[in-house]
Parts: structure tokens; C-alpha cells; sequence
């Protein structure tokens, strides 16, 4: 059985409703070796490794692990016989202490019935050992930094003999140094034998760490590449399904008066270290009919500055200056906001943009309804009409103005949360990730309806994890790293893969 | 004129529609099963008799005009311990204002009315702008408003004598206890079909009622579009104490009396009508209607099985399970 793959998934197929999340995907992983995944979001990549983990049970088609065809019922099966998974968000206890977190629900007794807490430190010291640091093994897994909290979890599944790791996005929150920390691990785990699924959307990571890269796209492979020498544009051409330049269009099209301006706007960690200085902070500005790009790591105050922006971080966590049409403002909250003619489209829409079990006509109206009423009245005529506008011209799919919000596939749903947000009629339109797990037909329309708002004059600052996004989309694009502004980039005078690797978090050239 | 799109299930197939309409339902089903099992005097249906059937209402109105402003408050995800401790801090300031102030019935129920509503902001603020979950503010409002009670009665209940001078309450306040139209439709029944109409228009139609539905629905997304949501939090829970306060007002016109232990407990039948009238617990779905059908639906119950004299130990046992019965259904509603 030596030559067959450690793991082997064929034909392997799930829907969700009528939709294919995987579709006949075939994917091997060798003996020692790291195999990236890429893809878009929705892509397909979660869904397989959620099988592969035993979290989706009911797919079609054959997973073989050394050979032998093996079936899980739930993620615990699967941790049984090696198969571990590292999500993106962590599944650790903030409050547990980090030997807590690793023994969980397997938790040493001693002979008379009580936790063995001493065994548990012991054997946790050896296994943090085994990956390189050195933690207090009674300290609350809160109180540590991300990156520690990272080799925590892998800590975790290596004491589960895990003989199959499943990375989700391991780095997006780390370090440089504690990206190269994790990297050794994942060295030291393949010599002994182990092998990792690795999903990423950082080429430069990929093409360091990894042996083969697969590129999956709506649900199938799209293709599949020798990880040592990706060539950026065939990869991510393979990702969209088409030439990047076809689904982006930068317009740069005429821009007016200077809308939005920050000056060293910084914002304050939660928590700050003694005697550390506070770094330099971001500035930019934003003219009407503008659209620029916010660029950086998970944690680099991307969505923070939003926030703040808003008015919705904690007022006094940041100094410095914004200025709207020349006016210095510091909004309290969104409705002060709302009224300065800013709008904000949340990152996640499931938790803090709609309302899922309301209709479509209530949540695309909400930030309106006052508008829409007279003496306190709502009238349900303008209310539908303002809805069906929004539908017509988004090209919202849907069966009926009173169907509940989440029966809306995730492009339609942002939709209705951008036509809401359009509704109040801003000058400037803040947008967290905007088209995040949203299919690429529907991605191309938003995109469309970003570029129609700026024609219109309207300013917009759009936060963006997907560099292909980015560079495509905006006129400018602005790097953030740990809540400064690092760099600014024109897309019109760049090459595609320079921005690419700009807007992936290399900060060379920094002005 | 609907509004569909708050209240549970969707689509027109049969079940959905038995879903949404599930209250009603229910009410239906108890109305008949309290025909069936109706004693027969006289080869007359006591159940259905005319003045019976008021009798239903008028026992259920107090609980019945509270629950309309509980309704409010679950909408927006919140809960209101403190109802059942305003209506007798709202019965003793009825009583005291009147027997010992000396005050005319108008200005004894805009100040008791006036003190429900302020009590009920406060706890709204305290809720909104501090951040305490409600269940905690309103439970600390329920021993504060009780330790009202029993200080401004001294302890003991204030009896309403009417008629003229001193130490005596004016004779229009017992115009509650009374019956009109034939002497048969009770007073407190009119009230509380006043104010529940008042409150089904006022949720359906007004923008203010969009922001409720859009508070408890997703509080974090009604912020980001500009919704007040304090103000919002903060009216809901004056409304409740205000409805709070007129059930007491209704309480002590029919009990001719003001004491410092009335409505005990209320705040439990109270929020068992308002889940049996199918609104959720967790906010942003119901309706003032769903919540009328299952303050009638608890209503008829108690009275079928008084009018069979079923034991009372039992009748809690069987209350208990209707309670059971109707969240269950919740479960089973298909989600969207």
C-alpha cells in the first residue's frame, strides 16, 4: 500500500440546494507533502475540506485514506483516524488555559477521579516543544497573540496524532516572523510523515511552502500547478475563469473635488503595551467619483478604519485628523454618520448587515423608512416602488418582494445591502469586502454598480482581501500595514503582477 | 395591508399558512374543545352563555392589555419582568391617590399612567445605554417596584370607598368594575380591545414599529443603517410600563381596592400569551394579533376547566403543557 496516496478524493460532489459546491472534484495528497489550494471564495475549497474533516456528511463520491475507502460520520471520526482541521477561526476556548484547550473533552484523571492537571501541563510542554515555542501551558489561551494561538491549534491536532492537517488561510493574521515560525512546523511535520492541505490566497506563501498547487473553480478543478514556479497571471486566470482584465475595469474616469482626508488617524490597539511607540498612521484622501482600495493583512486596520470611519469603533480609541469636504469630523456613531453622508456595507452580511428572516422590501428600506413615512405612517406604495427600483436596477433574482431575505442567493443578498446603503444617497460609501462569497457572475454586476455609483460622483473606499479585486477595480489602492499606511499605488501605471504582489502584503519599495 | 413578511413562515402551501397563522389556530381549536366539553344546564351551553363569554374576556384583559406592550419589548429582543410588580405599585398609587390624596380619577390616572411609562424608560435606558441585558435590569425593576408598592401602602391594601368627602374615592373609578351595553360587555374588555386595535395599526403601519421589527431582527445591522436603536429600546420598555401601569389602574377599578401584593406572577402569563401568540423569544418576528389569540386562548382555557372544576393544581399542569405545546410548534415552523 506504500505507493497509493495518503488521501485520495474521487469523484467527490455535494450540493446545496441546486447548487454544485463540489462538483466531481478528484484531489490527491502524498505522503510528506503540502498541497495548496486556491480559489475564489465559494470556490468550492471549504465545502471539500469540510468533507474531507467529516463536517459535511452527505456528498457523493470516494475518499480513500491509505488506500483503503473510508466514510466519517462526524469531525470527531475523522479526528479518529488522522484528519485534523485548522479553521480559519479558531476552535480554541478563549478562557481555557492553553493545556485546557488541548485536552479538551479528553482530559487525563488521576487515580482518584479528578483532572490530572500536572500530566496535562507535562505532556502540553513537550507538544509546544515539538512546534517550537515555549508557553506557559497554564496561561488562558486569550491573553495569547494570534500566531501563538495558531501553533496552539496545531499543538492541538498533533496531540490527536492528526496525520492529515487542513490549513484554512493559516497566515492571514500573523507575522512575518510568525509566519516563518509556523512554516518550520509545517517543515518539521512533513519529515515526520505528515501532510497538509494548505488554502491560501498568498501566491508568494504558496510557491515557498507547498509542492503542488490546485486551482479549483466553481466547484471543479480548474487546474493544477507545480507550486516551486506559479506563474501569477496563468493562476489567477485559472481562480476568475476568464482574463483578468474581462471582469475588471478600472474606469478612471473623471474624479471631482477632494471628498475624504486623514492625516496620521490613528487607531489605538485594545490593548497597549507599555513604552511601545505608536506607529505613524494612515492617511489618504478619497475624491468624488473615486474608487480606492484598502489592501493589507487580516488585522492590519483595514476594517477597523472603517469602522472608525463610522463612527462605530470606541470613540477615543483614535487620534488624528479625517476631514469630509474639508471640514474636520469625528463621527460618534452611524447615525452622526449617516446625516455627514457616509454610508457602510458591512463585512459580514449575515451578521451585521441584514435582518435574514425579514423580507427584501424591509431590509432594503430600513435605512430609509423614516423617508419613506408620513406623520410616522409608512406609506407600503412608495416602500414597494423604492424596492422594485432597487431590484430593476441591481438585477436582484428574486421570487418576491415579501420572501424572506435569506432565500437570496449571497450575490443578490449584498446587493440588496449595497442598495440599501445607495438608498440614504451618500457622498462617500465605505464597502468591508464587498463581494465575499459572492459567485463570479454576480461579482462582475457589483462591480458594474460600483463603477455606475462613481460616475455619479459618488466617493468610495473599499477594503478588499482579494488583490485581483483591487487592482481591478480601483482607481488608487492604498496598503495598510499594522494600522499604517505603508503604500500607495496607481493601477493604471503598474504591471498586474506588481500589484498583485503589493497588494499580497510585499512591502518592498516602500515610499 | 399586510405584514407578512414579520410574522413566522412563508410561502401558500397549507402548512406554512397553518403556521403562520398558528395563534389563531390554536384559539380555535380550544374554543371548540371548550364547547365540547362544556357543562349543559338547562340543555344551554354554559360555556357559550353571553355573559360567560364577557366573563372570558374580562378575566383576561388585564393580562391581555399588558401583553400587547410585552409584545413590544420581545420584538426587540428584550424581556419585562417588572409588569406584574407595576400593576400593583399602579393599583396602590390608584388607591392612594384617590382614598388619601384626595385626587379626581383624571389626574390619579395620568400620574400612575405617567409613573409606568418613566419606570418603564428607565429601565429601557438602563438596558440601551448601559448595556445590561434586560432580563437583569427588569428583575432588579420587579423588586423595586414591588418595595414601592408595599412602601406607599404601608404594607397593607388601600380599599376603595366611593363617594363624596374625605377618604373616599370618586364614584366614577368604579365605573371599571361596571358592565355596559346591556350590562353585559365588562369595561376592562373595551379597554383592552382599544388598545390592542390601536397597537395591531400602530405595528403594522408606522415607520417607528419597521425600526422595532429591524432592532430585534439584526440590532447590530438596524444600527449601521442609521436606526436609533436606544430610542427605540427606550419607548418599548416605556410603552410596556405604561400598559403595565393602566392594567393596574383596570385592576384595582375591579378589585375596589389597591394592594400591595396585586399581579403577582402576571409577568408569567403575561409572556406565556405573547409566546402562544407565536412572536419569538429571540425578536423580530410576531404580532400584536398572534399575541390577542393567545391571551383569549389562555383565557377560555382557565374558564373551561373553572367551569368544569377541574382541580387547580391540575389546571396549572395543563396550562403548563399548552405553554410547552405552542413553543414546540415554534420549533417545527420551517426556517427560512
Amino acid at each position: 500500500m506504500e505507493d497509493s496516496p495518503l488521501v485520495a478524493m474521487i469523484g467527490v460532489t455535494k450540493a446545496y440546494g441546486g447548487a454544485l459546491a463540489c462538483d466531481h472534484v478528484d484531489l490527491t495528497l502524498r505522503r510528506g507533502e503540502v498541497h495548496a489550494l486556491l480559489g475564489e471564495n465559494g470556490a468550492g475549497k471549504s465545502t471539500l475540506m469540510r468533507i474531507l474533516s467529516g463536517d459535511v456528511t452527505d456528498h457523493h463520491g470516494t475518499i480513500t485514506l491509505d488506500g483503503t475507502p473510508v466514510k466519517f460520520g462526524s469531525p470527531v471520526d475523522a479526528q479518529r483516524r488522522g484528519i485534523a482541521m485548522i479553521p480559519q477561526e479558531l476552535d480554541l476556548v478563549p478562557e481555557l488555559s492553553v493545556s485546557a484547550n488541548i485536552f479538551l473533552g479528553r482530559e487525563p484523571h488521576t487515580r482518584f477521579g479528578p483532572i490530572d492537571t500536572r500530566r496535562m501541563h507535562h505532556e502540553t510542554k513537550e507538544l509546544l516543544a515539538r512546534t517550537g515555542i515555549t508557553l506557559d501551558p497554564k496561561r488562558p489561551v486569550g491573553e495569547l497573540r494570534t500566531g501563538e494561538q495558531q501553533l496552539v491549534a496545531i499543538a492541538k491536532a498533533l496531540s490527536r496524532d492528526a496525520r492529515v492537517l487542513i490549513m484554512d488561510e493559516p497566515t492571514s493574521a500573523l507575522s512575518p516572523t510568525e509566519v516563518e515560525r509556523m512554516f518550520a512546523v509545517i517543515g518539521e511535520l512533513r519529515e515526520a510523515g505528515a501532510a497538509v492541505f494548505y488554502i491560501s490566497h498568498r501566491l508568494e506563501e504558496i510557491g515557498r511552502i507547498a509542492d503542488r498547487a490546485t486551482v479549483l473553480r466553481n466547484g471543479r478543478v480548474a487546474a493544477e500547478f507545480d507550486a516551486g514556479a506559479l506563474p501569477i497571471e496563468q493562476v489567477t486566470e485559472a481562480m476568475v475563469g476568464r482574463p483578468v482584465g474581462a471582469l475588471f475595469r478600472a474606469r478612471h474616469g473623471e474624479t471631482g473635488d477632494e471628498l475624504l482626508r486623514l492625516d496620521d488617524l490613528v487607531l489605538k490597539p485594545r490593548r497597549q503595551r507599555p513604552g511601545r511607540r505608536e506607529p505613524a498612521g494612515i492617511s489618504l484622501h478619497v475624491k468624488a467619483g473615486e474608487i480606492v482600495g484598502l489592501s493589507g493583512l487580516l488585522g492590519s486596520g483595514r476594517t477597523e478604519l472603517l469602522e472608525t470611519l463610522f463612527g462605530t469603533g470606541t470613540p477615543g480609541r483614535w487620534h488624528g485628523e479625517m476631514r469630509l469636504r474639508g471640514k474636520v469630523v469625528r463621527p460618534r456613531g452611524p447615525r452622526q454618520a449617516v446625516r455627514l453622508g457616509l454610508a457602510l456595507v458591512p463585512e459580514d452580511r449575515r451578521i451585521s448587515g441584514l435582518a435574514l428572516a425579514h423580507s427584501v422590501r424591509a431590509n432594503t428600506v430600513l435605512s430609509i423608512v423614516d423617508r419613506l413615512a408620513r406623520v410616522g405612517i409608512v406609506a407600503r406604495k412608495r416602500e414597494t416602488e423604492t424596492t422594485n427600483d432597487v431590484v430593476r436596477d441591481f438585477k436582484i433574482k428574486l421570487g418576491s418582494l415579501g420572501d424572506p431575505v435569506a432565500t437570496l442567493s449571497g450575490g443578490n443578498q449584498q446587493k440588496v445591502l449595497l442598495g440599501r446603503a445607495l438608498l440614504t444617497e451618500p457622498a462617500l460609501l465605505l464597502l468591508d469586502e464587498p463581494t465575499r462569497g459572492v459567485d463570479v457572475g454576480a461579482k462582475a454586476e457589483i462591480y458594474q454598480l460600483l463603477s455606475a455609483a462613481a460616475a455619479r460622483g459618488i466617493g468610495i473606499l473599499l477594503a478588499s482581501s482579494e488583490p485581483a479585486e483591487l487592482v481591478g477595480v480601483c482607481d488608487r489602492v492604498i496598503v495598510l500595514h499594522g494600522g499604517r499606511s505603508t503604500r500607495e499605488l496607481d493601477t493604471r501605471g503598474a504591471g498586474e503582477a506588481e500589484l498583485l504582489a503589493a497588494a499580497m502584503g510585499s512591502t518592498e519599495g516602500t515610499p | 395591508m399586510t405584514t407578512a413578511e414579520f410574522l413566522p413562515g412563508r410561502g401558500s402551501t397549507i402548512a406554512a399558512t397553518l403556521f403562520r397563522f398558528q395563534s389563531l389556530f390554536g384559539l380555535a381549536l380550544v374554543l371548540a374543545g371548550a364547547i365540547v366539553f362544556s357543562p349543559a344546564k338547562n340543555g344551554e351551553l354554559l360555556f357559550l352563555g353571553g355573559e360567560n363569554l364577557f366573563n372570558v374576556v374580562r378575566a383576561i384583559s388585564e393580562i391581555g392589555i399588558i401583553s400587547v406592550g410585552m409584545t413590544f419589548v420581545i420584538l426587540v429582543g428584550g424581556i419585562d419582568l417588572s409588569v406584574g410588580s407595576m400593576v400593583g405599585l399602579a393599583a396602590v398609587g390608584s388607591a392612594v391617590l384617590m382614598a388619601h390624596n384626595g385626587l379626581g380619577v383624571l389626574p390619579t390616572v395620568l400620574i400612575v399612567l405617567a409613573a409606568g411609562l418613566v419606570f418603564g424608560m428607565l429601565q429601557g435606558v438602563t438596558t440601551a445605554l448601559f448595556g445590561i441585558q434586560s432580563f437583569i435590569v427588569t428583575l432588579a425593576g420587579l423588586q423595586v417596584a414591588r418595595g414601592l408598592a408595599r412602601i406607599w401602602s404601608g404594607g397593607q391594601a388601600v380599599p376603595l370607598v366611593y363617594g363624596d368627602g374625605p377618604g373616599r374615592a370618586p364614584v366614577t373609578f368604579s365605573l371599571l368594575g361596571e358592565r355596559t351595553f346591556n350590562g353585559l360587555v365588562p369595561i376592562p374588555a373595551i379597554i383592552f380591545a382599544v388598545v390592542a386595535v390601536l397597537a395591531m395599526i400602530f405595528l403594522r403601519t408606522s415607520a417607528f414599529a419597521r425600526h422595532v421589527y429591524a432592532v430585534g431582527g439584526n440590532e447590530k445591522a438596524a444600527r449601521l443603517s442609521g436606526v436609533n436603536v436606544a430610542r427605540v429600546k427606550i419607548l418599548v420598555f416605556g410603552l410596556c410600563g405604561l400598559l403595565a401601569a393602566l392594567a393596574g389602574i383596570v385592576h384595582a377599578g375591579q378589585g375596589n381596592q389597591g394592594g400591595p401584593n396585586d399581579g403577582i406572577g402576571y409577568e408569567l402569563d403575561v409572556i406565556a400569551a405573547v409566546v402562544i401568540g407565536g412572536t419569538a423569544l429571540s425578536g423580530g418576528r410576531g404580532s400584536v394579533s398572534g399575541t390577542v389569540a393567545g391571551a383569549l386562548l389562555l383565557g377560555v382555557l382557565n374558564n373551561i376547566l373553572a367551569l368544569n372544576s377541574v382541580d387547580s393544581n391540575v389546571q396549572l399542569l395543563i396550562k403548563g403543557l399548552v405553554i410547552v405545546a405552542a413553543a414546540g410548534l415554534q420549533r417545527l415552523r420551517p426556517t427560512p
